[in-house]
């Protein structure tokens, strides 16, 4: 886990360095991620979204001898889908729902500076990736397209892995507005 | 006019004519007024409404749990946290608050709420680096045992807690937490934090409002293995910390070091990685009865913040599980949050996935009232 965790922080800090200008704000947290952020905890079921025509076919399932034997799982690519891969330790609204993409901040926000990191199977290729998760900040709630996955997330006294602090906290307005997913590399093993 | 045409007229005044002299008087004038609090009870709960859809919209609901009533309503802002005075008067409400509604101008601030009037009295502006902490425990802004102090963490997210003297309405002093998160208080001027290394760091205060020493225990769990929720329940004498997996960890916080009971668990080594606790208030505790009541769900990895679908109920004492009191999830979502009343025939809240909130009665989970739907998102609930 270390060693992942010095890799995530390896390359959330080359992210940082193309993404951010702020940091300086590394100094006082070092495990904190810069250019990406986590967000406030929902503690309700994952996003409503299910998108259960594309979801494998499950042992012991009838309609699973009429699925190809080696078909692949259809992947999910909607990024406006909680199911989403890339979104596997999320916790907010999706701003792909809210005027942005899974990669950028609807218009009149600003993303985070500092953030959490997940590590997340993408289906398509096989590989494990390493998700930064920057929250967009500036305005209330989004209300759109609410997402909560926690995949390796951990309590608030590890930071570094907890989404449910308001990592909008360092921006001059930390009004958290919504989310977003953003590839930092692939995940060494 | 005829006579027969004079009789059919006569026959539709009469009954008006009758009714007129048989009716009610008129209704007097009314007057506005406005409603005195009643006077608490400990059946009455505080139920915080984190206004999911637009956060900036926080607020406190003081419920009756004996009459099925809301009572009243303050204000929280954004990510507010909550904390009452011991001696009852006083709610010190912690929020953030901008000029222009979501922007402008930033002011953190703790109002103190008159919980006779419900009204602000007073604030104090604070540094703005308060802790912005989605998870509500009561551990987030809290008084010392004497109600002298208040202890505001901060998050920057170095994280940090400010002394606040209530009397002199000032922050004493910052303490840094190396770390460590949530202020616990105990004893009369301490208060205790959680650490990522799973011990427990202790600050005692000074007189003065100023740090005058700390200590560290030793590791009673190991995040990697299976870390402890931060939403642990008060007892008479500490806390008790519930791990993702089920474990049970009382912590006796009156000495001047932590002391930590055997662990036992809430599950069965057939259950155990398949019903978990989970959701965000998800303990309860009434220290008459010594029960202990948990919000479960059947979950894997990952699965610590699903609602629960049942609330097992144990007795503290032997870890006896008492009773599986199944949810209506369809009706109302899953449990997000419990609250037990201390008292020695107590109630037991449970606020769901749909802003439901049912009362039950905490010895037999009979259900005594139900709100279908209550603000947005209740998230918390705390004691008078």
């Amino acid at each position: 886990m270390q060693a992942r965790l010095d890799r995530v922080m390896e390359l959330a800090s080359r992210s940082l360095a193309r993404r951010s200008s702020r940091r300086g704000f590394l100094g006082t947290f070092a495990m904190a991620i810069t250019g990406v952020a986590a967000l406030p905890l929902l503690p309700v079921r994952r996003g409503a979204v299910a998108e259960a025509a594309e979801l494998p076919a499950q042992a012991g399932d009838p309609s699973a001898a009429k699925a190809p034997p080696a078909a692949p799982a259809k992947v999910v690519t909607d990024p406006a889908s909680c199911d989403y891969w890339k979104y596997c330790a999320i916790d907010g609204f999706l701003c792909a729902c809210c005027g942005g993409t899974s990669t950028t901040c609807p218009p009149g926000t600003e993303p985070s500076p500092i953030t959490w990191i997940g590590t997340c199977h993408n289906p398509a290729d096989g590989r494990d990736y390493l998700v930064s998760y920057n929250d967009c900040c500036g305005r209330t709630t989004c209300g759109a397209c609410t997402c909560v996955r926690n995949e390796g997330e951990k309590p608030m006294y590890r930071m570094s892995l907890n989404n449910d602090v308001n990592w909008c906290m360092a921006n001059d307005n930390p009004n958290y507005h919504c989310s977003v997913s953003v590839i930092l590399g692939v995940a060494e093993k | 006019m005829s006579l027969g045409r004079f009789s059919g007229l006569l026959a539709a005044v009469l009954p008006a004519v009758a009714l007129a002299t048989s009716a009610p008087p008129p209704l007097a004038p009314e007057h506005i007024g406005v409603e005195k609090m009643p006077k608490r009870t400990a059946h009455y709960a505080y139920l915080l409404d984190v206004s999911w859809n637009n956060y900036i919209d926080e607020r406190v609901y003081v419920y009756d749990g004996d009459a099925g009533k809301l009572r009243g309503m303050m204000d929280l802002g954004y990510y507010g946290n909550f904390a009452e005075s011991p001696d009852g008067k006083t709610s010190a409400m912690a929020a953030t608050y901008w000029s222009r509604g979501g922007h402008g101008t930033r002011t953190e601030v703790v109002e103190w709420y008159d919980n006779d009037t419900l009204k602000p009295r007073g604030e104090l502006v604070l540094p703005a680096k308060r802790a912005q902490v989605g998870v509500i425990t009561p551990f987030n802004l809290a008084y010392s045992a004497d109600g002298r102090f208040v202890y505001s963490t901060n998050l920057t997210p170095t994280a940090s807690v400010s002394i606040i003297d209530v009397a002199k309405n000032t922050v004493t002093a910052e303490i840094d937490t190396d770390g460590c998160v949530q202020a616990i208080p105990s004893r009369v001027h301490r208060f205790t934090a959680i650490c990522e290394n799973g011990r427990l760091l202790t600050v005692n205060i000074d007189d003065a409002g100023h740090e005058a020493s700390r200590s560290v225990s030793e590791p009673f769990f190991n995040v990697d293995v299976d870390p402890v929720f931060v939403q642990s329940v008060p007892t008479p004498n500490g806390v008790i910390y519930v791990s993702f997996l089920g474990d049970v960890h009382p912590v006796d916080l009156s000495g001047a070091k932590p002391v930590f009971a055997p662990v036992w668990s809430l599950v069965s080594k057939k259950d155990r990685g398949h019903w978990r606790p989970g959701s965000q208030q998800l303990v309860a505790y009434n220290a008459p009865l010594n029960r202990l009541f948990v919000l479960m769900h059947q979950g894997g990895e990952g699965s610590h913040k699903e609602a629960g679908s049942e609330v097992w109920v144990f007795d503290a004492g032997t870890h006896q599980r008492l009773a599986r009191w199944p949810l209506n999830v369809a009706k109302h979502g899953g449990g997000i949050a419990l609250l037990a009343t201390r008292d020695e025939q107590p109630l037991l809240y449970v606020a769901t996935e749909k802003s439901a909130l049912q009362v039950l009665d905490a010895r037999s989970g009979r259900v005594l009232h139900t709100e279908a739907k209550l603000g947005q998102s209740l998230w918390y609930m705390q004691n008078p």
